[in-house]
């Protein structure tokens, strides 16, 4: 057991000096977005952060990284954090899938783009009809000789209309057989017969139906064998639940997304106690002071401390449903400007508690429901399956 | 700025996991449920008390200059949730966490007025605290109280102990935990002051917070057992011709009651190091750790129960017991609204530093 402060090499000390003028000489905060975490990283920043192996710094040097150790990783989140800068790449979790399934052409005139930085990719996985049931998927891909012939709708296809390839979950037999008829693609989007149109989700993010229309591609794009799509796509997805991590002692433990989802809690605790700091109660006295104010943010405090403590898998069910709670709670606690926009008279802070009420609920649904995690969890506790 | 980065790791030495081995073997076998039943109404059993001390637990987490075997809040925190999966009917969190105390007044150079602390460390004399003696003044439930025979509290900025001859009667109460009204008004009450001022102070302070961590890991097994229980009942009992696990209601459920034991140990153990290696870090983790573990085994130890169905509200049924159990070590220390209080005082601290920080944020 260890929970002292890390004292810093001069090695690393460098490396925090070297990140803080990349981010400052090209990303300019913007203290009205309190969740990053469906933004990308700005591109400046990313090509900097390429030329110096930062991008996927945990990769060995010769495939592109910086071969950075679990330390290095949580002080660039650190700083990253300190700056509200999003810090999405390129899906990193793709370059195990692609060196592991990627056929020879995608290893060669793909994979190092993307460990660059300058190529991007989305994910393509849920459809209109099917999101938790990702194995339901209808998009059609059928072979012709050399070439494959993909017909179908991808649904929620974030970054789809500003990526350069989709890492695409197609069905290539009889849909009954689910899980035994899917195949991995990794289709170029400029492509014809691609086509992404633009879904508005609360907090003002965007995210896309992305169409695929006849769209011809060669089998070098195929990732994987045929028919074995699902355990090709399974292995990033169990990076993204926070399955497998293995931890030196460093990192959080409660995952990728519930430390994602933790940082922008804090976030909001800050904003909530700048709220409460800058405005008076009619008696006069400053709303830290007042008792329900405490309460209020005394139990998101203690909700913060729960999330940063939820091990693994729980971290991104915990940290989400505690993030939609605090944030009901916060913007009833300061009401009346609990409901304005950041930048209208009155709001200041006020627009960041509004701001995640808006984005709150989305991260009890992307990357998986709330109740797809509880799902999980209970068959990790030997229930049996519900269905 | 510069960046500050903390570690986050929980795992245990090789030495911790064999006491944790030791304990689980010794209080399944030693403190069975039938044990702990007998043991009621006033939840203290003699043969499992000197089972106890042949064991050398009663100086678990006592320094050794002091006399004990040099563990710290870690180890009680382990010890703690054995407690707690058992419902274990021997006071031992609260003298541990008395005689810690004992030892830190005596570095302080405290006059202990003729105390046999031998006889303490022995666990021949049994000795608690009073956790909310700096917010409740006069009378006050005391955990452990009808059993000890000696009592550190704080008063007027100084501490003091109060003794008596014989334990004071019990308080009756719906875990049948030995808590007693004591006061140092009271007539079977010597009352004696160990030492005043900024020192008392700073002292009190980490006994408050280590007994909450105590509590909390009580609190932590008492959570495991009734999660362990509820899961196997579901996976047993059947309705409409399918065990009841398959129902989401009730998975779910089970889920729940699995993050919150997870959550509440991780903080429990969290609060622990950081409560005994720096305690100037984070004042409020302890409070934390409670507060959650309190919140944490009300709402869990309820879904447990309602998982058993109608035989969950039954006297009879062992989880009931542990949904008694949950009040003898939340709500002596003051329940959530003390701890609540505690951890607003960190809003303070944060409200300081972010002051400090650039005013156009
Ligand atoms: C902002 C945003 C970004 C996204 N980005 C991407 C992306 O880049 N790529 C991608 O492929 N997908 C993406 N998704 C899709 C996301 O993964 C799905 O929305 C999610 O998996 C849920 O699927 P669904 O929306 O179809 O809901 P449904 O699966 O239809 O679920 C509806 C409701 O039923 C519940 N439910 C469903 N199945 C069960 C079950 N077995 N047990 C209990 N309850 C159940 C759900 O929890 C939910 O409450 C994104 C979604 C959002 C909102």
């Amino acid at each position: 057991m260890d929970f002292s402060q890390v004292v810093f090499t001069p090695e690393q000390l460098a490396l925090e000096s070297e990140i803080r003028s990349i981010i400052e000489a090209n990303w300019t905060p913007n203290y009205s977005h309190i969740a990053v975490d469906h933004d990308r990283m700005p591109v400046e920043v990313r090509m900097e952060f390429a030329k110096r192996g930062l991008l996927h710094p945990d990769l060995p040097k010769d495939q592109g990284g910086a071969g950075l150790g679990e330390l290095e990783l949580e002080m660039i989140a650190g700083i990253a954090d300190e700056y509200w800068m999003p810090t999405n790449v390129s899906n990193s979790m793709l370059i195990p899938t692609l060196e592991k399934h990627g056929s020879d052409w995608l290893k060669e005139n793909v994979l190092p783009g993307i460990r660059r930085g300058e190529i991007t990719t989305c994910l393509g996985y849920s459809e209109p009809d099917n999101g938790s049931d990702v194995a339901a998927a209808t998009t059609k891909a059928v072979q012709d000789g050399d070439t494959w012939v993909i017909n179908g709708q991808k649904m929620w296809t974030t970054w789809g209309n500003e990526s350069d390839y989709v890492f695409l979950l197609a069905r290539t037999g009889p849909v009954e057989e689910k899980h035994r008829t899917l195949t991995m693609f990794l289709v170029p989007m400029d492509v014809p017969g691609v086509e992404a149109t633009p879904v508005w989700i609360l907090g003002g993010g965007r995210t896309n139906v992305t169409f695929y229309t006849d769209v011809t591609i060669s089998d070098q794009y195929r990732v994987g064998p045929i028919n074995e799509g699902w355990s090709v796509m399974s292995e990033p997805l169990a990076t993204e639940h926070g399955a497998g991590v293995e931890t030196q002692g460093v990192a959080p433990v409660n995952g990728t997304m519930g430390q994602t989802f933790s940082r922008v809690f804090e976030k909001f605790v800050d904003a909530s106690i700048k709220w409460a700091a800058s405005r008076k109660t009619p008696d006069g006295k400053s709303r830290l002071e007042d008792p329900i104010t405490r309460l209020a943010i005394a139990e998101a405090m203690l909700d913060l401390e729960m999330c940063w403590n939820a091990e693994g898998e729980l971290g991104k069910p915990m940290s989400a449903e505690a993030l939609s709670r605090n944030a009901d709670r916060m913007a009833d606690i300061a009401a009346p400007e609990g409901l304005l926009d950041f930048g209208v008279d009155g709001s200041i802070y006020a627009g960041n508690i509004s701001s995640e009420r808006q984005h709150a609920p989305g991260t009890s649904v992307y990357g998986g429901t709330t109740e797809i995690y509880r799902n999980n969890l209970a068959r990790r506790l030997g229930l049996p399956r519900p269905y | 700025m510069s960046l500050t980065l903390r570690r986050n790791d929980y795992s245990l030495t090789d030495e911790q996991g064999q006491l944790v081995d030791m304990l689980r073997d010794l209080f399944t076998e030693q403190s069975p449920i039938g044990l702990v039943r007998a043991a009621e109404p006033l939840g203290f059993d003699e043969t499992l008390w000197n089972t106890v001390k042949e064991n050398g637990l009663i100086t678990i987490s006592v320094p050794e200059n002091a006399g004990g075997d040099g563990g710290g809040l870690v180890e009680l925190v382990l010890a703690g949730i054995e407690i707690g999966r058992t419902a274990a009917p021997v006071p031992l969190l609260d003298q541990v966490v008395a005689l810690r105390a004992f030892a830190a007044l005596s570095a302080a150079g405290a006059d202990l007025a003729g105390f046999d602390l031998d006889a303490a460390l022995a666990g021949d004399v049994i000795v608690s605290v009073a956790p909310i003696s700096t917010w409740e003044l006069g009378a006050q439930l005391i955990p452990s109280g009808a059993v000890a025979k000696a009592v550190l509290a704080f008063k007027d900025d100084s501490i003091i102990l109060m003794t008596r001859q014989t334990p004071a009667p019990q308080a009756q109460n719906e875990g049948c935990a030995p808590v007693a009204w004591w006061s140092p008004a009271d007539a079977d009450v010597t009352t004696t002051t160990v030492l005043a001022g900024g020192q008392a102070q700073a002292i009190w302070e980490l006994v408050q917070r280590e007994w909450r961590i105590a509590a909390a890991s009580s609190l932590v097994g008492l959570l495991a057992i009734s999660s362990e229980m509820a899961r196997e009942y579901a996976l047993d009992r059947k309705a409409f011709g399918v065990t009841i696990a398959k129902f989401q209601a009730i998975s779910h459920q089970l889920a729940d009651i699995h993050m919150d034991v997870v959550t509440a140990r991780n903080m429990t153990l969290k609060a622990a190091w950081l409560t005994e290696n720096e305690p100037k870090y984070r004042p409020e983790l302890a409070s934390m750790a409670m507060a959650h573990a309190t919140r944490a085994a009300l709402r869990s130890t309820t879904k447990a129960a309602h998982v058993y169905g109608g035989m969950g509200i039954t006297l009879e049924a062992d989880i009931s017991l542990f949904y008694r159990k949950v009040t003898s070590w939340s709500l002596v220390g003051g329940g959530m609204r003390r701890d609540l209080e505690d951890i607003a005082r960190a809003i303070d601290t944060r409200a300081a530093e972010l002051q400090l920080q650039s005013s156009n944020r």
